[in-house]
């Protein structure tokens, strides 16, 4: 059995009047590609900064490789940041910029020359070694201040949103880099981010968090189509969520009394009753749009009220007669045999397996 | 449709705003210049001064062993000011830039501005009072049994009066060279096994050089020109070259040979004030 790299144990962090993070208890494994992801001021950065040491905790305790690591300053552990600023020092070059964790440790010149010179040339930056870091383009910089943060080759990254500065075709390439490197180099990754395709690109786990807490923590996949509650469905994805009473129960099986209509949920943990409030939620791809009344168990009619154009996927807006706002994401070629601008009622339906009850 | 070019147009409106303080520099600081210039070449015949063009008074005053002793005198004064300024300001800026809360670090600069209320002259007269013979230092340490120890008339004295005059301003500069660091570079630091006191010299030092430089320079140049400090603290003798300046004219009304004096110390300014400048925002070389 191995223990877990990292443990966070019931970690509290107060700024003063302001909690950033309340009770947080989290396990990450050696070799772990671990995204946290939230909106702005959800305490993931902080979460972060703990274990690099930046901050400490209020409460609670942080072990790192079965260490205690409260009170260990930061310039005392291995656990280097990819900065979102990215903080290469602007009087050093490149080369210079990598060595510095080395020229901490003490080593020789001609060693670290080549450690540093290594991770350049890893990362395909060993041309700009020389090169005042000023000077360097941001994708350029992005993988110096990697390769500053991997040449003492430590068992943790922590990285805080690092291509949230980049174009998105750049984005893309870096996220490839990323993985690439985390498998070759088996080391575990901290990621920070608030984007989803980043974190679900690339994390083997993905800790959502929201107010201080842990929203849900679980495989992307997982958190996409089966989110624990309401925060995580409305900040994962493009999901519909709808509230209602539940008038029926076959065999796990729920009727659901909404305003726009009965709907059919399956309780497959068996934990509501009839008469409960329920919310579930249905994925904006998984429902289906037609010009006709569609044979099936779930079934809505609106009116569209806009489209959002991204390339193949297409979302459109639509609204029922009692103002409810659902969201169908459809390819772009099915768009056109929908006959969408010529006005008139759509009819929306879905499966009820497709539909995800939330356990709240 | 092309915008017109502002670059060669006459801006009436521009030159008219900008003429008082172009007047004012030409009359009271280009003419007076160039007229000292012009008058390290005077003679003076009858304690009278007549205009001519010889080069005397330079001979004169640069072939003089005083002279030169003056000089290196004043330069190391100055130096030793410089060192000693930014080496007693820098715990107390750093304090300043990173420890204090900002509220404490904007009254502190207020109070740092403070003795400049008062003239430096009036300030130096009360070192005379605290440092005399039979002053307040003095007699402090007589109650502990030592001293008298002569601290007027003093290269100690001289410098007391310079970090009365270049300290406060000294602390500032630096103050607002050090809070201006991004922090993240020294948290970035920090991150990479760099430890608070190794970041001082690795990181924030570096970072802070242009703010820190600059700091210093001022301290150069107003211990280097003051006249008040060497004069009533440090005993005149042997004189520096302001004084030397004030000498000369009292001597034989030898304002020419004074204009030599002045002259040569404005070189030595413009060539210090250039030669850390350029240092202060040398850039790294991108090959």
């Amino acid at each position: 059995m191995t223990s877990p790299l990292v443990t966070f144990d019931g970690v509290v962090k107060r700024f003063g009047d302001f909690t950033a993070v309340q009770r947080l208890d989290l396990t990450i494994d050696a070799g772990e590609f671990v995204a946290i992801m939230g909106p702005s001021g959800c305490g993931k950065t902080t979460t972060l900064r703990m274990l690099a040491g930046l901050d400490q905790p209020s409460e609670g305790t942080i072990h790192i490789d079965g260490q205690l690591m409260n009170n260990v300053g930061p310039h005392k552990r291995d656990t280097p940041l990819v900065w979102q600023s990215l903080a290469l020092f602007p009087f050093l070059n490149a080369r210079e910029n990598v060595e510095f964790g080395l020229k901490m440790r003490n080593q020789g010149a001609k060693e670290r020359r080549d450690k540093a010179m290594d991770w350049l040339e890893r990362l395909g930056v060993a041309e700009f070694s020389e090169r005042n870091v000023e000077t360097l383009s941001g994708g350029q910089r992005q993988r110096v201040a990697l390769a500053r943060s991997l040449v003492t080759e430590p068992r943790l990254l922590l990285l805080d949103e690092p291509l949230s500065a980049l174009d998105a075709h750049l984005v893309i390439r870096m996220q490839s880099v990323l993985t690439r490197l985390q498998r070759e180099l088996g080391i575990t990754f901290v990621y920070v981010t608030h984007s989803q395709s980043e974190a679900f690109a690339m994390a083997d786990r993905v800790v959502i968090m929201s107010n201080g807490e842990i929203a849900q923590v679980g495989l992307p996949r997982d958190i996409y189509r089966e989110p624990a509650n309401q925060f995580v469905a409305e900040f994962v994805g493009r999901n519909n969520i709808i509230i209602g009473n539940i008038t029926g129960n076959e065999n796990g099986n729920l009727a659901i009394q909404a305003p726009d209509g009965l709907f059919t949920v399956t309780d497959y943990e068996r934990v509501k009753n009839v008469n409960d409030e329920a919310t579930f939620v249905i994925a904006a791809d998984l429902v289906t749009v037609s010009r006709t009344p569609a044979e099936s168990e779930n079934t809505v009619s609106c009116t569209l009220i806009s489209e959002e154009f991204i390339g193949s996927v297409v979302t459109l807006f639509l609204e029922t007669k009692q103002g409810t706002e659902f969201k169908v994401q459809l390819q772009e070629r099915e768009l056109i045999t929908l006959d969408h601008t010529a006005g008139g009622a759509f009819y929306l339906s879905w499966k009820t397996a497709d539909a995800h009850l939330l356990p709240g | 449709m092309p915008q017109p070019s502002t670059r060669n147009t006459f801006n009436g409106f521009a030159l008219t705003w900008r003429m008082p303080i172009i007047v004012w520099q030409v009359l009271f600081f280009v003419g007076p210049l160039l007229f000292m210039v012009a008058m390290s070449f005077f003679l003076v015949k009858n304690y009278r001064m007549v205009e001519a063009f010889e080069f005397k008074n330079w001979e004169k005053m640069l072939t003089r062993g005083y002279f030169w002793d003056s000089y290196a005198l004043t330069f190391i004064l100055a130096t030793l000011s410089t060192i000693v300024a930014s080496v007693l300001a820098f715990p107390a800026s750093f304090a300043l830039a990173f420890k204090v809360s900002p509220v404490v670090r904007r009254w502190a600069l207020f109070l740092l501005i403070i003795p400049f209320f008062t003239s430096y002259l009036v300030r130096i007269f009360s070192w005379y009072v605290i440092l005399a013979e039979s002053g307040v230092v003095n007699s402090i340490l007589a109650q502990i049994g030592l001293g008298p120890y002569t601290m007027l008339n003093t290269m100690f004295g001289t410098l007391v009066g310079y970090m009365t005059l270049t300290l406060p301003l000294v602390v500032v500069l630096q103050t607002f060279a050090l809070a201006n660091i991004d922090r993240n570079l020294v948290q970035a630091a920090h991150n990479l096994g760099c430890s608070p006191i190794r970041a001082i010299y690795t990181v924030i030092m570096p970072l802070a050089k242009t703010g820190l430089i600059v700091a210093a320079l001022f301290c150069f140049i107003l211990s280097f020109g003051d006249f008040v400090s060497p004069y009533y603290l440090g005993g005149s003798k042997p004189p520096t070259l302001p004084i030397l300046i004030i000498d000369t004219t009292k001597s034989g009304q030898q304002w020419p040979r004074a204009a030599v004096v002045a002259v040569v110390m404005m070189l030595t300014l413009i060539t210090i004030a250039f030669a850390s400048l350029a240092l202060a925002y040398r850039k790294r070389a991108s090959r």
